[in-house]
C-alpha cells in the first residue's frame, strides 16, 4: 500500500462531505465513502477509480455499519481518517415535536457516528493509529439558536464525546477532532434538508420567526465556503497535533470567543453561590 | 386540593439523590411537592405522611405516566411552578465497549425523558404564563471527564437543549436554568446506581485508573446535597436566574480551566478557523 491515506466518510453524496471526497480523490488519497443510496455516490463522483469506493449504509444499523468498515479495510487495507459527516438539522420547539421527530435527529446525529465510531475502532486500535473527526456545529457549542433545542442537543452531545474521546484514545495514537462549523454554503437549510416539526403549535412565534429567517435570508447568503471548509479539515488532518475543537468560519470564531468571554464572566458573577456548596 | 401561594415544585427521581434533599427542604419550608419515581415504595414515610407530598409512581420511558403526573399534580394541587429534572444516571465505559443498547438506555434516562417530562408540563406553565424550569445536568456537561465519554454526551446534551429552551420559552414568561454540579455526597458512585460497560475492553487501561478513582471518591464527595438544596428555591426566588449553574467548587475549578483550553483551541487555531469563508 502507498503512503496515501484512506477516508471513510459518512453522507458524502452531497454538501460537505461530497466536497470533500472529491478534494481527496483529485489529491490522489483513497475514499470510502457512504450514503443510503449508492447510485447517489455514483452519480455525484464519476468515473469510477479505483481510488473510490462508494457504499451503500444505512447508518442506525450497527451491522450494517460493520460491513461498511470491514468493505473498507478489505479494498483498502486500512482507515487512516474517518469522517463523522451525516446528519441534518431539525429546526422546532421542543414542545412542538414528538418523541420520535427528536429520537431521529439522534439516530442519525449522534448513534449513527457512534455506531461508526464503535465498529471501527478496532481497526484503529490495531494499527495504533487513526484521526476521528466528528462534525458537530457552532450550534455544538452554544445555543443561541432559537427553535434548535433538539439540534444543538446532538450536537452538544457530539462536541461531549468526541472531548472524552480524544482523552482516552491518546494511548493507542488515535486522534480525535470534534469540528464546530458556522454557517457554511450547502444545502442544509433547504427545505429537502432541514427537518421542521409535523405539528407545529401556535404561539411559538419565536420559533417561527428563526425558521423564516434561516430559510429565507440566511440560506444561500451563508459565509462559509464548504471548499474551503473541506480544504482546512484536510489541513489538519495532517497535523501531529491537532485540535480537539476546530471552529470553522468567521462566524463560529466569533460567537465562540464571545462565548467563552460570557462563560468566564458567568463563572465570576456567579461564583458565590457556585463555591458556598460544598461540605 | 388547592394550595397555598406557595409554589408547587414537580421533581422527577426523588426518591434519592440532589432530588431527595430537595424535596425534603421544599416540605421543611412548607412548599408542596410533586415527586416521581419508578415505585412509589421507594419514598420513606416521612415525606409520603407529609400532607404537602404527593408520591407519583412514574415511569420516565412513558410519555402517557408522565403526563399522567403532571396532570395529577395539577389536579392535587392546582398548578405546577417549578420542574426539576433530576432523574439520571451515570455511565462509564468507552464508547466501543458500550454496547447500542447500554447507550440507548442512557439516553432515555438522561435525555428523552427530560424532552417528554418539558413536553408534559409546558402546555400548564404556557397557559399560566409563568414558571421555571431546571435541568439537572452536571460539570461532565461542560468538561467531559476520561471514561465517561456517553454520560459527558448526554449531560452536554441536556445543556444545549436547556440553552435553546431558554430563548424558546422566554416569550412565556418561563424560566429555565441548566444546572451543572460538580461531585456531591449522593448514591451516584454506588455500584447501584453507577452503570459501567458490561463487555470491559482489557486495552482501555486509562480509562480503568479513571473509574477506580471515581470509585474511591464515593462517600468523601465534596459536595453538600442539603446546601445544593437551598441553592435551587433561592434560584426560584430570583427574578433574574441564571441560564447556567455550575455547583461546587471542584465544577468550578474544571469549568475555568475548560474554558481556558476552548480559548486556547480557539486561539492557536484562529488563521484555519478564519481562513473558509468566501471573500
Amino acid at each position: 500500500m502507498s503512503t496515501k491515506k484512506v477516508w471513510f466518510i459518512t453522507g458524502a453524496s452531497q454538501g460537505f462531505g461530497l466536497i470533500l471526497a472529491k478534494q481527496l480523490l483529485e489529491k490522489g488519497d483513497f475514499v470510502a465513502a457512504t450514503s443510503r443510496r449508492k447510485s447517489d455516490l455514483e452519480a455525484a463522483i464519476s468515473p469510477k477509480s479505483d481510488h473510490f469506493l462508494p457504499l451503500e449504509m444505512n447508518l442506525t444499523d450497527e451491522n450494517n455499519v460493520k460491513k461498511a468498515i470491514d468493505e473498507t479495510i478489505a479494498t483498502f487495507g486500512k482507515i487512516d481518517h474517518i469522517i463523522n459527516n451525516a446528519g441534518y438539522g431539525l429546526l422546532g420547539a421542543v414542545e412542538e415535536l414528538s418523541d420520535a421527530e427528536a429520537r431521529q435527529n439522534f439516530d442519525v446525529n449522534v448513534f449513527g457516528s457512534l455506531n461508526v465510531i464503535r465498529q471501527s475502532l478496532p481497526h484503529l486500535r490495531k494499527q495504533q493509529s487513526g484521526h476521528i473527526f466528528n462534525i458537530a456545529s457552532i450550534g455544538g457549542y452554544l445555543g443561541d439558536f432559537p427553535g434548535f433545542g433538539i439540534y444543538c442537543a446532538t450536537k452538544f452531545a457530539v462536541v461531549g464525546f468526541s472531548e472524552a474521546m480524544a482523552i482516552e484514545l491518546k494511548e493507542f495514537g488515535i486522534n480525535v477532532t470534534a469540528v464546530l462549523p458556522g454557517y457554511f454554503r450547502t444545502n442544509f437549510l433547504t427545505s429537502g434538508s432541514l427537518a421542521t416539526p409535523k405539528n407545529p403549535l401556535d404561539g411559538y412565534k419565536s420559533t417561527r420567526d428563526s425558521q423564516e429567517l434561516h430559510q429565507q435570508q440566511i440560506n444561500n447568503n451563508q459565509p462559509g465556503n464548504p471548499e474551503k471548509g473541506a480544504a482546512a479539515i484536510i489541513q489538519i488532518a495532517g497535523e501531529k497535533n491537532p485540535p480537539v475543537h476546530l471552529f470553522l468560519g468567521s462566524d463560529a470564531y466569533e460567537l465562540a470567543k464571545t462565548k467563552a468571554e460570557n462563560m468566564m464572566t458567568e463563572l465570576e458573577d456567579w461564583k458565590s453561590v457556585t463555591v458556598n456548596t460544598d461540605f | 386540593m388547592k394550595h397555598s401561594n406557595l409554589k408547587t415544585w414537580f421533581i422527577t427521581g426523588a426518591s434519592k439523590g440532589l432530588g431527595l434533599a430537595l424535596a425534603t427542604k421544599l416540605l421543611k419550608e412548607g412548599y408542596a411537592v410533586a415527586a416521581t419515581s419508578r415505585n412509589a415504595k421507594n419514598f420513606s414515610e416521612t415525606l409520603l405522611q407529609d400532607k404537602n407530598f404527593l408520591a407519583l409512581q412514574t415511569d420516565l420511558s412513558d410519555e402517557n405516566s408522565i403526563r399522567n403526573a403532571a396532570a395529577q399534580t395539577v389536579k392535587h394541587f392546582g398548578k405546577i411552578d417549578v420542574v426539576v429534572n433530576n432523574a439520571g444516571y451515570g455511565i462509564g465505559g468507552a464508547i466501543e465497549e458500550l454496547s447500542e443498547n447500554e447507550i440507548s438506555q442512557s439516553f432515555d434516562v438522561n435525555v428523552f425523558a427530560t424532552l417528554k417530562v418539558i413536553k408534559a408540563v409546558m402546555p400548564y406553565l404556557r397557559a399560566q404564563r409563568s414558571g421555571h424550569i431546571i435541568n439537572i445536568s452536571s460539570i461532565a456537561g461542560f468538561a467531559a471527564a476520561t471514561g465517561w465519554a456517553v454520560y459527558a454526551a448526554v449531560k452536554f446534551a441536556v445543556v444545549g437543549l436547556s440553552e435553546v429552551l431558554a430563548e424558546d420559552v422566554k416569550e412565556f414568561g418561563i424560566h429555565v436554568t441548566v444546572v451543572e454540579p460538580g461531585a456531591f455526597r449522593t448514591q451516584f458512585l454506588t455500584p447501584e446506581s453507577l452503570v459501567l460497560a458490561q463487555n470491559p475492553i482489557e486495552d482501555y487501561t486509562a480509562i480503568r485508573k479513571s473509574h477506580e478513582r471515581y470509585a474511591s471518591f464515593d462517600g468523601a464527595q465534596i459536595g453538600d446535597p442539603e446546601k445544593a438544596a437551598s441553592v435551587f428555591i433561592d434560584l426560584v426566588k430570583n427574578p433574574n436566574p441564571p441560564i447556567r449553574l455550575f455547583l461546587g467548587s471542584d465544577a468550578y475549578k474544571r469549568a475555568t480551566e475548560k474554558v481556558q483550553i476552548l480559548h486556547d483551541d480557539l486561539q492557536n487555531w484562529k488563521a484555519v478557523s478564519i481562513s473558509t469563508d468566501f471573500n
